[in-house]
């Protein structure tokens, strides 16, 4: 009974905590609007494809290039599709594919990280070399040569995402740990006998988690810039499917005569990803990290 | 009297001096490719991944395709058959001279044709070039080439863009050097780069208007595009007409469109299954709606083709409709075994720009008929040697032959470049009886009735034959507005 209200009293601070922590965030105008932006894209793409006024995949010739009017509010493309019922769907999928990314991400990266840091020696100087050498392979290579092997598929994307933009995480997460690792708590539990994985739950992932979260949070908005990338290039998102990067990488050519058809998914991939990073930022300053040096401040 | 004759003097020599500068080569004609054969490319016109934005430049033909496409003297200047045109006898052009000095004569014509029926080379050529049983030289300037059957269009074979003149003994190195008797030399081959030619100055049809001709390396269409507008290159010749209207409105550029006997397709291997078997074939092809791709993707300018390679133009050409039917495409798919559809993939690259838009606007309209198309990007660098041919599902884009080379190039069952592995032996028959067949109206039966076959049983579908959108700098002069390989590129200038 007594562990049960303890319990309850522990979720109840979380709660409170995360409440606490929100509410610093939209103090200010820049993580206001950063919030606003980013929950403006995630309802969006909830309820896109009940509110959108066409079928997004409905071709005519009929309906090529035309202008923005009453009937398509943002014109159509080349093909006659509605540009704002492409739109609205566009950030569906880059969200999916890269919030789950970054949770991969930051799972392998984070965790690898803590774990290099803690038990250090051999062990840390081959993991780290290994992490060198990848960070020094360019991603967007790495990833063209995954999709040439494996197709274009969220399996496979999500995935490889998420390893590429973990190796980042892996250096944060092992920095991160070395400031705690000499800290009387660490020794103590040690001295204590426990195990590493006990020290990683419970000492030092509590102490690393605001730096790695921060960190995770920025790696988003660049994965959704990484991913844009990719299907800008062709190998994102497979047609028709509705997807920024794709819409843009489509229209580039038609941009001197037939603007409405790039403008829209360039506003859409902006904005989400100048509210990703401002809502990051806020997010760290709530926090009291300094996301140049990653540290408490 | 003395000042008079100064002043004619210097009057004359600067008459002399202008005219010579008029008709000095000079200027650079920049162009691209799109490297879309990667570590292959080459310079030997005969092998698959040879480089022909090059080659055109550099050798030429016995015979070439005039402004109508019809043949026409280049380094032959007449020729005649015997009764059965079993035998035909090629006179040579005399003093010509290859860009290593060596003359152009009767052991090179020889050389060269039986080069490309050499099955140690394979090259895609060779199918249609089989009809040659020996090449006789008569003298260093006559030539005799015995056929082992009749074939009254002889001629028209010779014209294929890649039968080119190359120097007796220079098969080894001619991928690397592209030594021929064309307006322009090889100076530097950088395939992956800027390969430079420069003007041959003793041409024999006149010295050539540019200094030289850059040919650049550029994989993505929209690059291309790019390119031209911002002056790297001075032509493209695979604008998509969606984009006319960037370079109608602009004094820098000048468009032509030209109809040609060019395609785009979208390949089944009948080898593969489900595509082995006819119906399914049949059934996407009726599932396509052509003119729709047509208006879609070419903004109508094309002309619709009903599975038939044979271009708008050619007097056999099979002229038929094929509008889109959906329910006969899920008849045939539930005959073959699939009354719920199929599902496959197909591997567009940007190299053909349209690829990518024929792929979505087929997605689209043979879903109807309960096929699911899903659409794969693949690089452009090395498509045609990792994808086509390859994958069971491909895209292709085929330059205008005459009938008889197109027929036999892409279908018949020992082709090389038979891209659908289609194998009919009623198809090879019409071939067959159609070049023996002297009698026209009895060839041209014989060669529609091959058309017939593919209409039934192709594994490609063609929805049409594009008219090309070819924008040049507006510096560019005197370019032919003709298919690529009937322009005459000794005539060109760069203001």
């Amino acid at each position: 009974m007594e562990n049960n209200l303890i319990t309850e009293d522990i979720q109840k601070n979380k709660l409170e905590k995360a409440f606490e922590i929100l509410k610093t965030m939209a103090s200010k105008p820049s993580g206001l609007i950063g919030l606003t932006i980013v929950l403006f894209h995630v309802v969006l793409a909830l309820i896109s494809p009940y509110i959108a006024p066409y079928d997004y995949k409905a071709i005519s010739p009929n309906t090529m290039l035309l202008a923005p009017s009453a009937e398509h509010w943002f014109g159509t493309d080349s093909l006659g599709r509605d540009v704002f019922t492409r739109t609205i769907l566009g950030g569906r999928t880059a969200l999916t594919v890269t919030f789950f990314g970054s949770l991969i991400a930051l799972l392998w990266g984070g965790l690898l990280g803590i774990f290099c840091g803690l038990v250090g020696g051999k062990i840390d100087d081959v993991v780290m070399r290994v992490v060198d050498a990848f960070l020094s392979i360019p991603w967007i290579l790495a990833m063209l040569l995954i999709v040439s092997l494996l197709g274009t598929s969220t399996e496979v994307l999500i995935p490889a995402l998420g390893f590429f933009y973990g190796k980042g995480i892996v250096r944060v997460a092992r920095a991160a740990t070395h400031d705690v690792i000499a800290k009387d708590f660490i020794v103590s539990a040690r001295a204590r006998g426990h195990s590493n994985m006990s020290i990683i739950w419970n000492e030092i992932i509590p102490n690393v988690r605001d730096a790695i979260l921060v960190e995770g949070a920025m790696r988003w908005s660049w994965m959704l810039l990484g991913f844009s990338s990719l299907s800008f290039l062709g190998f994102g998102v497979s047609p028709p499917t509705p997807d920024w990067g794709l819409m843009i990488s489509n229209a580039r050519g038609l941009m001197s005569f037939a603007y409405w058809s790039v403008i829209a998914p360039i506003v859409g991939l902006s904005s989400l990803i100048i509210g990703i990073n401002l809502t990051a930022d806020a997010f760290a300053k709530a926090l009291g990290i300094d996301r140049s040096t990653k540290a408490p401040v | 009297m003395k000042y008079i004759l100064k002043v004619f003097s210097v009057t004359f020599m600067s008459l002399i001096l202008s005219f010579s500068i008029a008709n000095a080569s000079s200027g650079v004609f920049k162009v691209s490719h799109d490297l879309g054969f990667g570590k292959d490319t080459n310079l030997d016109a005969i092998t698959k991944g040879r480089l022909f934005q090059v080659v055109i430049k550099t050798q030429n033909r016995l015979v070439r395709p005039d402004m109508n496409g019809v043949p026409s003297p280049s380094l032959s200047t007449d020729w005649n058959a015997n009764s059965d045109a079993t035998e035909w006898t090629f006179n040579l052009r005399k003093g010509i001279y290859f860009h290593d000095g060596s003359a152009f004569d009767a052991p090179d014509v020889k050389y060269s044709l039986m080069r490309a029926k050499d099955p140690d080379i394979g090259s895609p050529v060779r199918k249609s070039l089989n009809v040659v049983e020996d090449i006789e030289v008569i003298d260093q300037h006559t030539v005799k080439m015995k056929l082992s059957t009749s074939f009254a269009d002889f001629p028209l074979l010779l014209t294929d863009y890649r039968l080119r003149m190359i120097p007796e003994g220079s098969g080894d190195t001619i991928g690397q050097t592209g030594v021929g008797t064309g307006p322009f030399m090889v100076d530097k081959f950088d395939p992956e780069g800027t390969t430079i030619l420069k003007a041959n100055p003793d041409y024999w049809e006149g010295a050539p208007g540019v200094a030289e001709v850059h040919v650049i390396a550029i994989p993505d269409a929209q690059a291309r595009i790019q390119a031209l507008l911002t002056g790297q290159i001075d032509m493209n010749r695979y604008v998509p007409f969606n984009q006319k209207k960037i370079f109608d409105s602009n004094s820098k550029f000048t468009t032509t469109v030209i109809p040609t006997g060019n395609w785009r397709g979208v390949v089944m291997r009948t080898d593969t299954a489900p595509f082995d078997n006819p119906k399914v074939r049949k059934a996407f092809r009726l599932a396509v709606d052509r003119q729709e791709l047509v208006d879609l993707v070419m903004g109508g300018a094309a002309t619709v083709s009903c599975d038939t390679p044979v271009m708008p133009s050619d007097q056999y050409r099979l002229q038929m409709d094929c509008p889109q039917n959906i329910s006969k495409a899920k008849n045939l798919l539930r005959e073959a075994g699939f009354p719920n559809g199929i599902e496959l993939t197909v591997y567009p690259a940007t190299l053909e720009p349209t690829w990518p838009t024929i792929a979505e606007v087929v997605q689209q309209q043979v879903a109807k008929a309960g096929i699911k198309v899903n659409i794969e990007m693949v690089p452009s660098k090395g498509y045609w040697n990792e994808v086509w041919m390859k994958k069971p599902v491909s895209m292709t884009r085929w330059n205008q032959r005459p009938a008889d080379t197109i027929l036999h190039e892409a279908y018949h069952s020992g082709a090389k470049w038979n891209e659908s592995y289609f194998k009919n032996a009623d198809f090879d028959k019409n071939l067959a009886d159609a070049r023996s067949e002297l009698d026209f109206n009895k060839r041209k039966k014989a060669y529609q009735n091959a058309q017939m076959t593919l209409w039934e049983q192709s594994g490609t579908m063609i929805p049409y034959h594009v008219s090309r959108l070819v924008v040049t700098s507006s510096k560019v002069k005197n370019l032919d507005a003709v298919d690529h390989f009937s322009i005459q590129w000794h005539k060109v200038k760069v203001d």
